[in-house]
Protein backbone atom coordinates (compact mmCIF):
# COMPACT_ATOMS: atom_id res chain seq x y z
CA UNK A 1 0.00 0.00 0.00
CA UNK A 2 1.35 3.40 -0.91
CA UNK A 3 1.27 5.83 1.96
CA UNK A 4 0.88 9.48 1.34
CA UNK A 5 0.76 12.51 3.52
CA UNK A 6 -2.68 13.82 4.16
CA UNK A 7 -3.47 17.50 4.57
CA UNK A 8 -6.39 19.64 5.51
CA UNK A 9 -7.52 19.43 1.93
CA UNK A 10 -8.25 15.75 2.48
CA UNK A 11 -10.63 16.63 5.30
CA UNK A 12 -12.81 18.45 2.80
CA UNK A 13 -12.51 15.67 0.27
CA UNK A 14 -13.42 13.04 2.84
CA UNK A 15 -16.37 15.13 3.97
CA UNK A 16 -17.59 15.60 0.43
CA UNK A 17 -17.21 11.98 -0.59
CA UNK A 18 -14.31 12.72 -2.89
CA UNK A 19 -11.63 10.72 -1.10
CA UNK A 20 -10.79 7.56 -3.07
CA UNK A 21 -12.09 4.49 -1.23
CA UNK A 22 -8.69 2.86 -1.03
CA UNK A 23 -7.29 5.84 0.87
CA UNK A 24 -10.02 5.89 3.46
CA UNK A 25 -8.34 3.64 6.01
CA UNK A 26 -5.04 5.50 5.84
CA UNK A 27 -6.94 8.78 6.12
CA UNK A 28 -8.84 7.61 9.19
CA UNK A 29 -5.58 6.55 10.80
CA UNK A 30 -4.05 9.93 10.02
CA UNK A 31 -7.04 11.70 11.51
CA UNK A 32 -6.87 9.52 14.59
CA UNK A 33 -3.24 10.49 15.08
CA UNK A 34 -3.83 14.24 14.62
CA UNK A 35 -6.14 15.64 17.29
CA UNK A 36 -6.12 19.07 15.72
CA UNK A 37 -7.21 17.76 12.35
CA UNK A 38 -9.70 15.45 13.99
CA UNK A 39 -11.27 18.40 15.79
CA UNK A 40 -11.41 20.36 12.58
CA UNK A 41 -13.11 17.51 10.77
CA UNK A 42 -15.62 17.08 13.59
CA UNK A 43 -16.38 20.77 13.53
CA UNK A 44 -16.96 20.85 9.79
CA UNK A 45 -19.24 17.84 10.09
CA UNK A 46 -21.21 19.57 12.84
CA UNK A 47 -21.51 22.80 10.84
CA UNK A 48 -22.69 20.87 7.83
CA UNK A 49 -25.30 19.08 9.93
CA UNK A 50 -26.51 22.44 11.26
CA UNK A 51 -26.70 23.83 7.74
CA UNK A 52 -28.61 20.82 6.49
CA UNK A 53 -31.00 21.02 9.41
CA UNK A 54 -31.58 24.73 8.82
CA UNK A 55 -32.46 24.10 5.18
CA UNK A 56 -34.24 20.77 5.53
CA UNK A 57 -37.65 22.32 5.99
CA UNK A 58 -37.58 23.92 2.55
CA UNK A 59 -37.91 20.53 0.87
CA UNK A 60 -41.13 19.85 2.73
CA UNK A 61 -42.76 23.16 1.97
CA UNK A 62 -45.53 22.99 -0.60
CA UNK A 63 -44.36 24.34 -3.94
CA UNK A 64 -45.84 27.83 -4.38
CA UNK A 65 -48.48 27.88 -7.10
CA UNK A 66 -46.67 30.61 -9.01
CA UNK A 67 -43.66 28.34 -9.48
CA UNK A 68 -45.75 25.46 -10.72
CA UNK A 69 -47.52 27.85 -13.05
CA UNK A 70 -44.19 29.18 -14.30
CA UNK A 71 -43.29 25.72 -15.58
CA UNK A 72 -46.42 25.72 -17.70
CA UNK A 73 -45.93 29.29 -18.84
CA UNK A 74 -48.98 30.36 -16.87
CA UNK A 75 -47.42 32.44 -14.15
CA UNK A 76 -49.24 35.71 -13.59
CA UNK A 77 -47.39 38.68 -15.04
CA UNK A 78 -45.18 40.44 -12.56
CA UNK A 79 -44.89 44.19 -12.32
CA UNK A 80 -41.87 46.04 -13.63
CA UNK A 81 -40.28 46.15 -10.22
CA UNK A 82 -40.69 42.50 -9.29
CA UNK A 83 -37.10 41.67 -9.95
CA UNK A 84 -35.83 44.07 -7.39
CA UNK A 85 -36.91 41.92 -4.50
CA UNK A 86 -34.37 39.20 -4.92
CA UNK A 87 -31.94 41.64 -6.36
CA UNK A 88 -32.15 43.71 -3.21
CA UNK A 89 -31.78 40.64 -1.15
CA UNK A 90 -28.65 39.90 -3.11
CA UNK A 91 -27.55 43.47 -2.50
CA UNK A 92 -28.00 42.93 1.18
CA UNK A 93 -25.92 39.81 0.96
CA UNK A 94 -23.23 41.66 -0.93
CA UNK A 95 -23.17 44.28 1.76
CA UNK A 96 -22.40 41.68 4.34
CA UNK A 97 -19.28 40.67 2.55
CA UNK A 98 -17.88 44.17 2.40
CA UNK A 99 -14.58 43.99 4.17
CA UNK A 100 -12.27 41.09 3.84
CA UNK A 101 -13.58 39.76 0.59
CA UNK A 102 -12.66 42.59 -1.68
CA UNK A 103 -11.12 40.12 -4.10
CA UNK A 104 -14.50 39.07 -5.28
CA UNK A 105 -15.52 42.62 -5.95
CA UNK A 106 -12.22 43.46 -7.57
CA UNK A 107 -12.47 40.42 -9.78
CA UNK A 108 -15.70 41.45 -11.40
CA UNK A 109 -14.99 45.11 -11.85
CA UNK A 110 -14.16 44.70 -15.49
CA UNK A 111 -17.47 43.19 -16.48
CA UNK A 112 -19.36 45.36 -18.93
CA UNK A 113 -22.49 47.13 -17.90
CA UNK A 114 -25.76 45.57 -18.72
CA UNK A 115 -29.26 46.77 -18.35
CA UNK A 116 -30.47 47.32 -14.78
CA UNK A 117 -34.14 48.06 -14.77
CA UNK A 118 -34.38 46.48 -11.36
CA UNK A 119 -33.77 49.24 -8.95
CA UNK A 120 -35.73 52.00 -10.52
CA UNK A 121 -36.87 53.68 -7.38
CA UNK A 122 -33.43 54.29 -5.99
CA UNK A 123 -31.92 55.36 -9.26
CA UNK A 124 -34.82 57.68 -10.00
CA UNK A 125 -34.54 59.15 -6.54
CA UNK A 126 -30.86 59.86 -7.02
CA UNK A 127 -31.40 61.27 -10.50
CA UNK A 128 -34.16 63.55 -9.26
CA UNK A 129 -32.01 64.71 -6.39
CA UNK A 130 -29.08 65.48 -8.67
CA UNK A 131 -31.31 67.55 -10.95
CA UNK A 132 -33.55 69.39 -8.52
CA UNK A 133 -31.40 69.84 -5.45
CA UNK A 134 -29.01 71.85 -7.63
CA UNK A 135 -31.80 74.25 -8.66
CA UNK A 136 -31.80 77.40 -6.60
CA UNK A 137 -35.05 79.03 -7.65
CA UNK A 138 -36.97 76.17 -9.21
CA UNK A 139 -36.10 73.29 -6.94
CA UNK A 140 -39.70 72.72 -5.89
CA UNK A 141 -43.16 73.14 -7.35
CA UNK A 142 -44.88 73.88 -4.07
CA UNK A 143 -42.90 75.69 -1.38
CA UNK A 144 -42.86 74.81 2.31
CA UNK A 145 -44.83 77.97 3.05
CA UNK A 146 -47.77 76.14 1.49
CA UNK A 147 -47.14 72.93 3.39
CA UNK A 148 -50.76 71.87 3.90
CA UNK A 149 -51.51 72.16 0.22
CA UNK A 150 -48.24 70.41 -0.61
CA UNK A 151 -49.14 67.44 1.56
CA UNK A 152 -52.71 67.17 0.30
CA UNK A 153 -51.72 67.53 -3.31
CA UNK A 154 -48.90 64.98 -3.20
CA UNK A 155 -50.99 62.57 -1.12
CA UNK A 156 -53.73 62.64 -3.72
CA UNK A 157 -51.39 62.23 -6.64
CA UNK A 158 -49.20 59.53 -5.16
CA UNK A 159 -52.02 57.69 -3.43
CA UNK A 160 -50.51 57.64 0.04
CA UNK A 161 -51.27 59.69 3.09
CA UNK A 162 -48.15 61.79 3.00
CA UNK A 163 -46.91 63.82 5.94
CA UNK A 164 -43.74 65.81 5.32
CA UNK A 165 -41.42 64.68 8.13
CA UNK A 166 -40.13 67.25 10.58
CA UNK A 167 -36.34 67.03 10.38
CA UNK A 168 -35.50 70.11 12.42
CA UNK A 169 -33.86 67.96 15.06
CA UNK A 170 -31.46 66.77 12.36
CA UNK A 171 -30.87 70.34 11.21
CA UNK A 172 -33.04 70.26 8.08
CA UNK A 173 -35.91 72.53 7.12
CA UNK A 174 -38.47 71.67 4.47
CA UNK A 175 -37.96 73.63 1.24
CA UNK A 176 -40.94 72.19 -0.57
CA UNK A 177 -41.89 69.39 -2.89
CA UNK A 178 -42.71 68.27 -6.37
CA UNK A 179 -44.42 65.47 -8.23
CA UNK A 180 -42.34 63.09 -10.33
CA UNK A 181 -42.99 60.06 -12.51
CA UNK A 182 -42.05 56.74 -10.95
CA UNK A 183 -41.67 53.34 -12.53
CA UNK A 184 -43.64 52.87 -15.73
CA UNK A 185 -46.95 54.38 -14.75
CA UNK A 186 -46.61 55.55 -11.20
CA UNK A 187 -46.01 58.82 -9.46
CA UNK A 188 -43.63 59.78 -6.73
CA UNK A 189 -43.45 62.66 -4.30
CA UNK A 190 -40.15 64.40 -3.82
CA UNK A 191 -39.66 66.49 -0.71
CA UNK A 192 -36.62 68.70 -0.53
CA UNK A 193 -34.92 69.76 2.70
CA UNK A 194 -32.05 72.11 3.40
CA UNK A 195 -29.78 72.67 6.38
CA UNK A 196 -28.27 75.95 7.62
CA UNK A 197 -25.24 75.49 5.37
CA UNK A 198 -27.37 74.99 2.28
CA UNK A 199 -26.79 71.24 2.12
CA UNK A 200 -29.84 69.59 0.59
CA UNK A 201 -31.40 66.20 0.92
CA UNK A 202 -34.40 64.69 -0.85
CA UNK A 203 -37.11 62.33 0.26
CA UNK A 204 -38.61 60.31 -2.49
CA UNK A 205 -41.86 58.47 -1.76
CA UNK A 206 -43.88 56.26 -4.05
CA UNK A 207 -46.77 53.84 -3.69
CA UNK A 208 -45.39 51.71 -6.49
CA UNK A 209 -43.40 49.21 -4.51
CA UNK A 210 -44.48 45.64 -3.94
CA UNK A 211 -41.24 44.60 -2.36
CA UNK A 212 -39.85 44.58 1.12
CA UNK A 213 -36.22 45.57 1.39
CA UNK A 214 -33.93 48.19 2.75
CA UNK A 215 -30.39 49.27 2.24
CA UNK A 216 -28.14 52.01 1.04
CA UNK A 217 -27.07 52.63 -2.47
CA UNK A 218 -24.86 55.01 -4.37
CA UNK A 219 -24.68 55.24 -8.13
CA UNK A 220 -21.18 56.65 -8.15
CA UNK A 221 -18.42 56.55 -5.61
CA UNK A 222 -18.48 60.29 -4.93
CA UNK A 223 -22.12 60.93 -5.84
CA UNK A 224 -25.04 61.22 -3.46
CA UNK A 225 -26.07 58.19 -1.46
CA UNK A 226 -29.55 56.86 -1.03
CA UNK A 227 -30.95 55.09 1.95
CA UNK A 228 -34.10 53.29 0.97
CA UNK A 229 -36.91 51.20 2.28
CA UNK A 230 -39.31 49.27 0.19
CA UNK A 231 -42.40 47.62 1.49
CA UNK A 232 -45.66 46.46 0.06
CA UNK A 233 -47.55 49.52 -1.09
CA UNK A 234 -44.87 52.13 -0.56
CA UNK A 235 -41.23 52.80 -1.13
CA UNK A 236 -39.11 55.56 0.30
CA UNK A 237 -35.62 56.77 -0.42
CA UNK A 238 -33.63 59.50 1.29
CA UNK A 239 -30.90 60.92 -0.91
CA UNK A 240 -28.06 63.24 -0.04
CA UNK A 241 -24.32 63.74 0.04
CA UNK A 242 -24.03 63.57 3.80
CA UNK A 243 -21.80 61.37 5.88
CA UNK A 244 -23.24 57.92 6.19
CA UNK A 245 -23.98 58.43 9.89
CA UNK A 246 -25.84 61.65 9.30
CA UNK A 247 -27.75 60.35 6.29
CA UNK A 248 -28.76 57.27 8.16
CA UNK A 249 -29.83 59.36 11.14
CA UNK A 250 -31.96 61.62 8.95
CA UNK A 251 -33.36 58.66 7.08
CA UNK A 252 -34.43 56.86 10.20
CA UNK A 253 -36.27 59.87 11.50
CA UNK A 254 -37.87 60.57 8.13
CA UNK A 255 -38.91 57.00 7.63
CA UNK A 256 -40.44 56.71 11.08
CA UNK A 257 -42.51 59.85 10.52
CA UNK A 258 -43.53 58.86 6.99
CA UNK A 259 -44.62 55.47 8.17
CA UNK A 260 -46.58 56.95 11.05
CA UNK A 261 -48.24 59.30 8.55
CA UNK A 262 -49.03 56.61 5.99
CA UNK A 263 -50.58 54.30 8.53
CA UNK A 264 -52.43 57.00 10.47
CA UNK B 1 -47.90 16.39 -19.47
CA UNK B 2 -44.67 16.93 -21.30
CA UNK B 3 -41.84 14.81 -19.86
CA UNK B 4 -39.43 17.70 -19.75
CA UNK B 5 -41.84 19.83 -17.80
CA UNK B 6 -42.55 16.99 -15.40
CA UNK B 7 -38.82 16.63 -14.81
CA UNK B 8 -38.47 20.36 -14.19
CA UNK B 9 -41.42 20.33 -11.81
CA UNK B 10 -39.84 17.64 -9.68
CA UNK B 11 -36.68 19.73 -9.26
CA UNK B 12 -38.47 22.73 -7.78
CA UNK B 13 -38.04 21.75 -4.12
CA UNK B 14 -34.27 21.46 -4.59
CA UNK B 15 -34.08 24.68 -6.53
CA UNK B 16 -35.96 26.40 -3.76
CA UNK B 17 -33.60 25.02 -1.15
CA UNK B 18 -30.57 26.16 -3.10
CA UNK B 19 -32.09 29.59 -3.68
CA UNK B 20 -32.92 29.88 0.02
CA UNK B 21 -29.34 29.14 0.92
CA UNK B 22 -28.17 31.82 -1.50
CA UNK B 23 -30.68 34.49 -0.54
CA UNK B 24 -32.24 33.53 2.78
CA UNK B 25 -35.46 35.47 2.34
CA UNK B 26 -38.21 33.17 1.15
CA UNK B 27 -39.91 35.49 -1.32
CA UNK B 28 -36.62 36.63 -2.80
CA UNK B 29 -35.49 33.04 -3.15
CA UNK B 30 -38.75 32.06 -4.86
CA UNK B 31 -38.39 35.02 -7.21
CA UNK B 32 -35.00 33.66 -8.20
CA UNK B 33 -36.49 30.21 -8.74
CA UNK B 34 -39.29 31.68 -10.83
CA UNK B 35 -36.73 33.58 -12.88
CA UNK B 36 -34.85 30.35 -13.38
CA UNK B 37 -37.95 28.41 -14.41
CA UNK B 38 -39.00 31.08 -16.87
CA UNK B 39 -35.59 31.14 -18.46
CA UNK B 40 -35.52 27.35 -18.55
CA UNK B 41 -38.82 27.28 -20.43
CA UNK B 42 -37.53 29.66 -23.05
CA UNK B 43 -34.49 27.46 -23.51
CA UNK B 44 -36.21 24.13 -23.34
CA UNK B 45 -34.76 23.21 -26.71
CA UNK B 46 -31.21 23.71 -25.46
CA UNK B 47 -31.71 21.02 -22.90
CA UNK B 48 -30.26 17.91 -24.40
CA UNK B 49 -31.95 14.62 -23.79
CA UNK B 50 -29.92 12.60 -21.37
CA UNK B 51 -28.58 15.70 -19.62
CA UNK B 52 -29.60 15.78 -15.99
CA UNK B 53 -32.42 18.29 -15.51
CA UNK B 54 -30.97 19.06 -12.12
CA UNK B 55 -27.61 20.10 -13.42
CA UNK B 56 -29.17 22.07 -16.26
CA UNK B 57 -31.51 23.98 -13.97
CA UNK B 58 -28.89 24.63 -11.32
CA UNK B 59 -26.62 26.04 -14.02
CA UNK B 60 -29.32 28.44 -15.17
CA UNK B 61 -30.08 29.55 -11.66
CA UNK B 62 -26.47 30.00 -10.77
CA UNK B 63 -25.92 32.26 -13.76
CA UNK B 64 -28.92 34.37 -12.82
CA UNK B 65 -27.65 34.67 -9.29
CA UNK B 66 -24.08 35.56 -10.22
CA UNK B 67 -25.19 38.08 -12.86
CA UNK B 68 -27.20 39.88 -10.24
CA UNK B 69 -24.41 39.78 -7.70
CA UNK B 70 -22.15 41.40 -10.26
CA UNK B 71 -24.63 44.16 -10.88
CA UNK B 72 -24.90 44.73 -7.19
CA UNK B 73 -21.19 44.99 -6.79
CA UNK B 74 -20.75 47.33 -9.70
CA UNK B 75 -22.72 49.84 -7.76
CA UNK B 76 -19.93 49.99 -5.29
CA UNK B 77 -20.13 49.76 -1.62
CA UNK B 78 -23.50 49.47 -0.03
CA UNK B 79 -24.46 48.91 3.54
CA UNK B 80 -27.49 47.72 5.34
CA UNK B 81 -28.99 49.90 7.94
CA UNK B 82 -28.95 48.59 11.43
CA UNK B 83 -32.26 46.99 12.08
CA UNK B 84 -34.47 48.01 14.90
CA UNK B 85 -34.17 45.86 17.96
CA UNK B 86 -36.28 42.78 17.66
CA UNK B 87 -36.88 43.31 13.99
CA UNK B 88 -36.09 40.14 12.17
CA UNK B 89 -34.86 41.11 8.75
CA UNK B 90 -35.27 37.97 6.82
CA UNK B 91 -37.04 35.40 8.94
CA UNK B 92 -40.59 35.30 7.70
CA UNK B 93 -43.13 35.68 10.45
CA UNK B 94 -44.67 32.32 9.76
CA UNK B 95 -41.37 30.53 9.93
CA UNK B 96 -40.06 29.60 13.30
CA UNK B 97 -36.34 29.34 13.25
CA UNK B 98 -34.25 27.97 16.01
CA UNK B 99 -31.39 30.10 17.22
CA UNK B 100 -28.92 27.63 15.76
CA UNK B 101 -30.61 27.73 12.37
CA UNK B 102 -30.72 31.46 12.36
CA UNK B 103 -27.09 31.75 13.31
CA UNK B 104 -25.84 29.41 10.68
CA UNK B 105 -28.05 30.94 8.00
CA UNK B 106 -26.83 34.40 8.94
CA UNK B 107 -23.26 33.22 8.77
CA UNK B 108 -23.87 31.58 5.42
CA UNK B 109 -25.20 34.86 4.05
CA UNK B 110 -22.08 36.62 5.24
CA UNK B 111 -19.61 34.58 3.23
CA UNK B 112 -18.88 35.51 -0.36
CA UNK B 113 -21.48 34.42 -2.92
CA UNK B 114 -18.93 32.32 -4.79
CA UNK B 115 -17.95 30.40 -1.71
CA UNK B 116 -21.51 30.12 -0.54
CA UNK B 117 -22.63 28.65 -3.84
CA UNK B 118 -19.73 26.19 -3.97
CA UNK B 119 -20.19 25.02 -0.42
CA UNK B 120 -23.95 24.62 -0.62
CA UNK B 121 -23.83 22.85 -3.93
CA UNK B 122 -21.55 20.17 -2.56
CA UNK B 123 -22.43 19.99 1.13
CA UNK B 124 -26.20 20.43 0.86
CA UNK B 125 -27.18 19.61 -2.69
CA UNK B 126 -24.81 16.66 -2.89
CA UNK B 127 -23.19 17.41 -6.22
CA UNK B 128 -19.76 15.90 -6.81
CA UNK B 129 -16.80 18.23 -7.21
CA UNK B 130 -16.84 17.57 -10.95
CA UNK B 131 -20.55 18.35 -11.26
CA UNK B 132 -20.38 21.43 -9.09
CA UNK B 133 -17.33 22.77 -10.93
CA UNK B 134 -19.21 22.25 -14.17
CA UNK B 135 -22.32 24.07 -12.95
CA UNK B 136 -20.34 26.96 -11.53
CA UNK B 137 -18.10 27.08 -14.58
CA UNK B 138 -14.83 26.98 -12.64
CA UNK B 139 -11.92 24.52 -12.55
CA UNK B 140 -12.12 21.80 -9.90
CA UNK B 141 -9.18 23.33 -8.03
CA UNK B 142 -10.99 26.65 -7.74
CA UNK B 143 -14.11 24.89 -6.53
CA UNK B 144 -12.13 23.04 -3.87
CA UNK B 145 -10.48 26.18 -2.59
CA UNK B 146 -13.85 27.94 -2.45
CA UNK B 147 -15.29 25.10 -0.44
CA UNK B 148 -12.33 25.00 1.93
CA UNK B 149 -12.33 28.75 2.44
CA UNK B 150 -16.08 28.84 2.70
CA UNK B 151 -16.07 26.28 5.49
CA UNK B 152 -13.28 28.06 7.28
CA UNK B 153 -15.04 31.38 6.96
CA UNK B 154 -18.32 29.93 8.17
CA UNK B 155 -16.60 28.44 11.20
CA UNK B 156 -14.89 31.74 11.98
CA UNK B 157 -18.17 33.61 11.76
CA UNK B 158 -19.94 31.18 14.02
CA UNK B 159 -17.10 31.30 16.51
CA UNK B 160 -16.77 35.01 16.77
CA UNK B 161 -19.79 36.16 18.65
CA UNK B 162 -19.14 39.85 18.28
CA UNK B 163 -18.69 39.42 14.61
CA UNK B 164 -21.75 37.27 14.58
CA UNK B 165 -23.77 40.12 15.93
CA UNK B 166 -22.26 42.36 13.32
CA UNK B 167 -23.81 40.24 10.61
CA UNK B 168 -27.03 41.99 11.29
CA UNK B 169 -25.53 45.33 12.18
CA UNK B 170 -22.81 46.09 9.72
CA UNK B 171 -23.07 49.81 9.72
CA UNK B 172 -19.96 51.47 11.07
Amino acid sequence: MTRRDFTERDIHMALDGELPGEERMAYDAWLEANPEMRAKSARYIADRAALRAALAGVMDEPVPARLRQAVFGEAPARGPAWRSRWWLSAAAAAVLMVGGISGYVAGIDGIGRSDNSDDQLVEQAIAAHVIYAAEKRHAVEVPASDKDHLQTWLSNRVGLKLVAPDLVAQGFELVGGRLLPSGEHGKAAMLLYEDAKGERISLFVTAESSEAAKGTYSAEADGPQAVYWLDKGYGCAVVGSLSRERLSDVAKSAYGQLLAGISS
Amino acid sequence: MDDKKAAILSEIPRLRRYARSLLRDRDSADDLVQDCLERALVRLDNWQTGESPRRWLFTIMHHLFIDQMRKVNRRGEAAMLPLEAGEAQSAPADQVETVASREIMDALQAISPDRRAALVMVAIEGFSYAEAANILGVPAGTLMSRIARGREELRGLLDDSSRRRSIRIVER
